[in-house]
């Protein structure tokens, strides 16, 4: 779920920014190394896988699609720093090469999709893979996908409570709107989504090899 | 004009500011004349440009506005149209903006003077362009192989696997990459 530019005004927009940029790059220092020739190869190759698993589209029931985001897997299976920093960067990317989603709102996007949706997810498995591995992979990413939406319904409504005239929608609606679509379905087929590919990676012994 | 890549380099950060000074703007007639002057400005291609805002932006950009509005008019009386209709136009004209601007913009050029970001650029979307082939190729054949259109269960499941494949591939050609860049002296 991406806040498409003109949502959110510069009032929100660009502290957010400001609280990216240093996010951005302490994540990038610490898991890509500083050595351009080590970082580029892997975090290009991450950020290319991100970008085409969420051009997935999986048919669900009523006739449309829903696409996957992949981003709980890659907090899975590496950490939530990798997939902040390759969240972040197919957001870019999608906004400049392609006119989707947004340049003024990619680091809010970025701070919900790319780390505290993946962040939650992480969380979640960690604490319950004790108990059941395939369990732990759907409920990160059932979580981490449920958070993300939360996060990008509450800066919706605080820029309705910010400045009604400029954001009219209230937040229950915002949160109805966004919500509902993410419990009901987007949350279940990420998760199956994410079990599924645990599963073969499993299977495949990649799992400790990647 | 300038020659590239400073043309595009000027273009990308006009670009930049004008979005910023639109997403603040709140004042419909502000609103109404930024809209004017891009079509006028961006007439060349407009038509295509146009269309992709109608298909790709307004559907959220109308539908979310729309929808809050008749909600609101349903549960107590119907509130002023001007903010709901200001909030839609600023979306759609940001929108028509960006993709105008990025048609007459080569940000691989732009990127040129920045090595770190130009190859990360041209790394990313190399390796976009051969995972996609293969996500591709992976959804033809399980069409192929399925006597009915793929369901909830299949795609789940072939998207599971086109995965573990597109992960594979991507760390056999980070490896490759990384190889390459050090054989030619990159550090």
């Amino acid at each position: 779920m991406h806040v498409p530019d003109g949502f959110l005004s510069p009032v929100i927009t660009l502290p957010a920014w400001g609280a990216a940029a240093p996010l951005w790059y302490w994540a990038a220092r610490r898991n890509f190394g500083a050595s351009a020739t080590e970082s580029l190869p892997i975090l290009g190759s991450l950020t290319a896988l991100a970008f085409v698993v969420q051009r997935l589209m999986i048919p669900v029931p009523g006739g449309t699609s829903a696409h996957l985001t992949g981003v709980a897997i890659l907090a899975i299976l590496y950490n939530p720093g990798v997939a902040f920093v390759c969240e972040s960067l197919v957001l870019l990317l999608q906004a400049l090469f392609f006119g989707a989603g947004g340049f003024t709102v990619l680091a809010v996007n970025a701070l919900a999709m790319g780390l505290l949706g993946p962040g939650a997810a992480w969380l979640a498995y960690r604490a319950l893979r004790g108990l059941s591995e395939p369990g732990a992979a759907f409920a990160g990413a059932y979580v981490g996908m449920q958070v993300a939406t939360l996060a990008v319904a509450l800066v919706l409504g605080l820029q309705h409570r910010l400045d009604p005239a400029y954001m009219p929608v209230p937040f229950e609606v915002t949160v109805a709107a966004t919500m509902l679509p993410s419990l009901t379905v987007l949350g279940v087929v990420e998760g199956l989504f994410t079990v599924a590919t645990m599963a073969l990676l499993r299977r495949a012994r990649l799992l400790h090899a990647r | 004009m300038p020659a590239e890549p400073r043309r595009s380099q000027i273009l990308l950060v006009a670009w930049a500011v004008t979005t910023f000074a639109l997403s603040a703007s709140k004042d419909p007639r502000v609103l109404l004349s930024a809209a004017l002057a891009a079509a006028l400005l961006f007439r060349r291609g407009a038509a295509p440009v146009a269309r992709r805002v109608v298909v790709g932006v307004l559907p959220f950009a109308l539908g979310l506005p729309l929808a809050s509005w008749a909600w609101l008019a349903w549960r107590e009386e119907a509130p002023p149209v001007a903010p709901f209709a200001t909030l839609a136009l600023r979306a759609a004209l940001i929108a028509f903006v960006t993709l105008s601007v990025l048609r007459r913009v080569d940000l691989l050029r732009a990127a040129a003077p920045f090595p770190t970001l130009s190859r990360l650029l041209v790394l990313s979307l190399a390796q976009i362009h051969a995972l996609r082939r293969l996500a591709t190729e992976s959804a033809l054949g399980l069409r192929s192989r399925l006597p009915r259109r793929p369901g909830t269960r299949d795609a789940v499941r072939s998207s599971g696997a086109v995965t573990v494949a597109l992960l594979s591939l991507s760390a056999r050609n980070a490896r490759d990459v990384g190889d390459a860049l050090r054989s030619r002296g990159f550090h």
